[in-house]
């Protein structure tokens, strides 16, 4: 049996396993999960060929499953998280109920995750698309937080977008004759010459995971009130699903340039992705500034990045999509981490809340190190790898496009993200400790490990981005785009060579520990506690509890500033649309008024109005 | 043939009339004959099914007078399916109902199981006959049937619906007498297959009449807009087991006598785009209502009224694919609606208002019965892997082969506002507050046993198509292919042994 089967075999088992045995043996679901996603990573890297493909009939439909070097990079990133959620998982959802209930619809989300990276043909893909999504539908209400709105708002966006994607499938069927996409590139379905609608809401489908503007409304509550670990991996690898689909869209239809039609069209197109992705990344950032619940704020960041990565993609240059695609792989390690840091917290702590936390940095010492790893590769500051993925997408913007409002966006909505990245960290664990937070520990290990392990491949990434551009750019071969030459940007020292940046990185290592060595040893013994009886306020002596740190209304000034831009919301207009469906849904209940003489009349009507029309209705 | 159709009528007349006497003998017997009765008719038709698919046809004619003078029963491909489906699907919900609590005295006990087994008798009847009078002979059995189970429970709802149902249902009857009377004048027979053959020597302006008349009538069975009134009523305020049969079984029966009519009967093109278009205004207004309804079972009618109506839409588009695409949405939707029926009945059944908000929370209490619904809530929205996702993936490849995008579209809104009234009740079974002191009914084993069995068979379909689609090609060539059932029912020298 092909290793694709079992792999689902292994997924879907493991998901029932998962479900019933939570009744049996508590706490041993998380268990039982971790080991299978563990034995499907094992299995995947070992077994899997890039490049082969195996062939079936399902449903009278040729379906086809294979790995390619492009999917191959999704692929690292969905079973990796997923491993390291998984554990993370053990000890995150331990007092929580409805064990089975969870990690079985973890595990179906990762099989969905799976299926959509090794699917070759549409109706593979939209299968396991919606598996993905209903499976973490079903997680995201979990919580139970006003699963009315949160879940809903999510599951309905999620539909509109899977069935754009299957509105195009279908079409790519009846017009071009074939499920299967690589046959479907071949025979031109993307070239936007004619049917443009299909590559259109294909690209909707996806954009709607990715959580690009106007579509990205879902994104901030599903990711902030669904529980932690599963954040991590909503977040880390679930968008760059949308990425996936949309990085192979566009690939496809930048390698047809034919005519000048096609190309104005697909120029057109880059455009409008490139000032979605800037649009959703400034105001998301601009909201992120203001949040005060850590979660949030990390929400609305995801989204953020997640524009950066659409602008990459949208340039359509090699080094844009190059530079997008190692964002996309970072961006998942990085958030992936943030979430669990967050998670960590939270279960320590009790809340999130940034206004009421501060100071843990004593408390929960390796948290803060994964949280201060994530954040500086966040930020874009070298030496880790957000800086290479930033640098990259700013060189390819300013050399490579002439969209020079597009890089004022982008550089702005990355100074920004500066601002909420310092907020994050400081809110929560710098400044004075709280009297409420004394009692915290740190979190117990087998949530540290998972997390420690992401914020040393940051670290690796940042010194060594020659072990992601290696699959990126295998990818990007697969995906057509000419050989992307690492070594050829203009700091042909810091690429091609990647022992320059050892030295470099190397250096600043050893400074590092040598300074902070010298501190360590040198000044612990003569630190004291600077209590703030030292201090005074307006001639008083402040308490102890009184915390004196500036966290309540952080940005305030800021916020003031960009008032009107926080006036226009997207949100307003879908949900002035929903009212509006719904209030026609009323009408058309009312139809239904109950009196049985009017249902007689409704026949009479129907009856007397098809008998007077009934030459033009049924003239043959 | 090895058993003859006349079995699927006949044994149940003969238990009918049986069962008030042999009640006498023993209490219990009512509620065992009707078991034993849609047993044998699943044997039936697993045996008439092997037959008819080696075969061709199977006909049958009654009382020595051969077609088209006497009354045939034919057995196609497309009428057995349907008719095995009906057999299988009316012993899951016999079973289901076996115990049947607020059944209390023994006369009523007695109508329930008379009434139930024979509106599955005329269900049957209606899809198996070759003759049109006597379709609209096993049409008025379903009617009184289903009108008396509907105000089964005597109180003041159940009577209303049953007055609404009875009076809607009086139209669709004298519609469709209306509409064999004419036809009768012009083409002098009574044989569906000989009627077929003569058609075209009618003029133009009665031939339509006579269309619109038939889809008057029989669109009021099959739940069209704006014909439906009664239905919501009709459903929410039977008894559960009987719901079930409304939304499994006589519905099919009515979408099969439009549908038959329409294409093996008449040769009309407009008739096409009009079942599309009645189609489509049907499934918008449906699934509208149905996202502002409060009361479980009404929403479940609307959402059947829904599918119905996306049904006839894939009926009406008319190719190879699209017929086969109707067939076997009306497969999965018989199973998948029954299992909702089933289940939303138990989870309602201690509710006094029936509404949604009395099953919040209940899927702690009740987890096999609200896993249950959840996939069949899953499976009907057309989610993979569940099988509901292969009827709507056909119909809508069906419509993309035609260019049909506008319609694709719309299909695809509709299902936008299922998931949303679908999920809303699911994540309200699980996750919202409910009170704590209503009693839950917990069923007993015979319940379980049917909705499992019905489970079971939406997680296998949707993994392996397959196993069905050879039967449904097989139908919708059928019935696509007028030529040969004329050609097999006049010809055919078969007479009872």
């Amino acid at each position: 049996m092909n290793i694709f089967f079992l792999l689902i075999i292994i997924l879907f088992s493991g998901a029932l396993l998962s479900f019933v045995s939570n009744r049996i043996v508590p706490k041993i679901s998380g268990i039982i999960s971790f080991l299978i996603i563990s034995l499907v990573s094992i299995l995947f890297f070992s077994q899997v060929n890039i490049g082969e493909t195996f062939q079936f009939i399902l449903g009278e439909i040729p379906m086809q499953y294979g790995v390619t070097p492009y999917t191959y990079i999704f692929a690292i990133i969905v079973l990796g998280l997923g491993t390291l959620a998984a554990m993370y998982s053990i000890e995150y959802m331990k007092d929580k109920d409805r064990l089975g209930y969870f990690y079985s619809n973890f595990l179906l989300t990762i099989l969905g995750m799976l299926g959509i990276v090794f699917s070759q043909d549409f109706i593979s893909l939209f299968i396991f698309w919606e598996i993905m999504t209903w499976s973490s539908y079903l997680l995201v209400i979990y919580n139970g937080y006003n699963s009315r709105n949160v879940g809903m708002k999510y599951m309905i966006f999620s539909a509109i977008g899977a069935y754009a994607m299957l509105t195009a499938i279908v079409s790519i069927k009846a017009n071009y004759g074939t499920y299967t996409i690589a046959e479907a590139i071949q025979n031109g379905a993307f070239n936007f010459s004619e049917h443009m609608y299909i590559p259109i809401m294909l690209l909707v489908g996806f954009a709607v995971k990715a959580a690009l503007m106007p579509l990205h409304v879902w994104a901030p509550n599903a990711y902030s009130k669904s529980p932690m670990s599963f954040t991590s991996i909503f977040s880390g690898a679930m968008s760059k699903m949308g990425i996936l689909g949309i990085g192979l869209v566009l690939a496809s239809a930048y390698s047809y340039s034919n005519n000048d039609d096609t190309t104005n069209y697909i120029t057109a197109l880059r455009y409008t992705l490139g000032w979605l992705g800037g649009i959703t990344a400034v105001m998301a950032t601009i909201y992120a500034l203001i949040q005060t619940d850590a979660k949030k704020l990390l929400a609305y960041s995801s989204v953020a990045q997640l524009g950066y990565i659409i602008v990459g993609l949208s340039t359509g240059t090699e080094l844009g999509v190059m530079a997008a695609l190692f964002l996309a792989v970072v961006h998942g390690i990085f958030k992936g981490a943030l979430f669990m840091v967050v998670g960590a917290i939270e279960k320590q702590v009790g809340t999130t809340d940034m206004t009421k936390i501060s100071g843990l940095i004593r408390k929960m010492p390796f948290t803060f190190f994964v949280a201060l790893v994530s954040i500086i590769a966040l930020a874009g500051v070298p030496p880790l790898g957000g800086f290479v993925g930033k640098w990259m997408l700013y060189e390819a913007l300013i050399t490579e496009s002439n969209n020079y409002f597009l890089i004022i966006v982008i550089f702005f909505s990355s100074t920004a993200a500066f601002l909420y990245s310092y907020r994050f960290l400081f809110g929560l664990f710098l400044g004075q400790e709280e009297k409420e937070t004394e009692h915290v520990t740190e979190a117990p290990i087998t949530m540290i490990i998972p997390m420690m392990i992401l914020a040393i491949l940051l670290i690796v990434t940042g010194a060594f981005p020659g072990i992601l551009f290696e699959p990126i750019s295998h990818g990007m071969h697969n995906l057509g785009f000419s050989d992307v030459n690492w070594s050829m940007s203009v700091l042909v020292n810091v690429w091609g060579e990647e022992s320059n940046m050892t030295y470099i990185n190397l250096s600043i290592g050893i400074v590092f520990v040598v300074i902070f060595a010298f501190l360590t040893i040198k000044g612990y013994k003569g630190t004291k506690n600077v209590g703030t009886k030292d201090i005074s306020t307006g001639g008083e002596i402040p308490t102890e509890n009184e915390n004196l740190t500036f966290q309540l209304d952080f940005f305030k000034p800021f916020e003031r500033a960009a008032a009107p831009l926080y006036k226009r919301s997207m949100d307003k207009i879908w949900n002035d649309l929903g009212n509006a469906i719904d209030s026609l849904s009323d009408f058309m209940r009312k139809i239904y008024s109950g009196n049985g003489q009017t249902y007689a009349l409704f026949v009479v009507i129907f009856l007397v109005i098809l008998l007077l029309f009934k030459d033009t209705l049924f003239a043959n | 043939m090895v058993i003859s159709p006349i079995h699927y009528i006949f044994v149940p007349l003969v238990a009918a009339f049986a069962i008030p006497l042999l009640s006498k003998l023993n209490k219990e017997l009512p509620r065992i004959i009707p078991g034993i009765v849609l047993f044998y008719n699943i044997i039936i038709s697993f045996v008439l099914m092997q037959e008819v698919n080696e075969v061709g046809y199977i006909s049958e004619v009654i009382a020595g007078w051969r077609a088209p003078i006497g009354i045939n029963l034919i057995i196609t491909p497309f009428s057995g399916f349907l008719v095995s489906l009906i057999s299988v699907l009316g012993f899951l919900i016999w079973l289901y109902g076996f115990r049947f609590k607020k059944v209390i005295d023994d006369g009523e006990l007695r109508s329930y199981n008379i009434l139930q087994m024979m509106m599955i008798t005329g269900a049957i009847g209606i899809i198996i006959t070759g003759d049109i009078f006597n379709l609209f002979v096993f049409l008025e059995i379903v009617a009184i049937t289903a009108v008396s189970l509907t105000s089964f429970y005597r109180g003041r709802d159940g009577a209303e619906a049953g007055f609404k149902y009875l009076l809607i249902g009086g139209f669709a009857s004298a519609m469709i007498l209306l509409a064999i009377l004419i036809l009768y004048t012009q083409v002098g027979t009574l044989n569906m297959a000989e009627i077929a053959e003569r058609m075209h020597t009618v003029p133009t302006g009665i031939k339509s009449t006579i269309l619109i008349l038939f889809i008057v009538g029989f669109g009021i069975e099959a739940e069209l807009f704006p014909l439906n009134g009664w239905a919501p009523d009709a459903y929410s305020q039977a008894p559960g087991p009987t719901s079930t049969a409304f939304a499994g079984i006589v519905v099919k029966a009515g979408v099969y006598g439009l549908i038959r009519i329409i294409f093996t009967l008449f040769d009309i093109e407009g008739a096409y785009d009009f079942l599309i278009i009645a189609g489509l205004i049907t499934m918008i207004i449906a699934e509208a209502a149905a996202l502002k309804q409060t009361n479980l079972k009404r929403m479940l009618a609307y959402s059947s009224i829904g599918q119905m109506g996306l049904a006839l839409i894939a009926f009406g588009i008319g190719t190879k694919e699209a017929v086969f695409a109707a067939m076997f949405l009306l497969l999965n939707h018989a199973i998948i609606k029954s299992l909702l029926f089933m289940t939303g009945s138990i989870l309602m059944y201690n509710s006094k208002e029936k509404t949604i908000s009395s099953l919040h929370g209940i899927a702690k209490r009740l987890p096999f019965i609200s896993i249950l619904f959840a996939i069949g809530a899953f499976a009907i929205v057309g989610l993979p892997p569940f099988s509901g996702f292969w009827s709507k993936l056909y119909i809508l490849s069906a419509a993309a082969d035609k260019e049909m995008i506008f319609l694709i579209v719309t299909i695809l809104a509709v299902s936008v506002i299922e998931i949303i009234y679908y999920f809303r009740v699911v994540s309200k079974l699980y996750f919202a507050e409910g009170t704590t002191n209503v009693e839950v009914y917990k069923p007993k084993i015979n319940a379980k046993i049917s909705m499992l069995i019905l489970g079971i068979a939406i997680f296998v379909i949707g993994f392996y198509p397959d196993l069905v689609t050879g039967y449904l090609h097989n139908a919708a060539d059928i019935l696509l292919d007028k030529a040969s059932y004329i050609q097999y029912v006049l010809n055919t020298d078969s007479t009872i042994q």
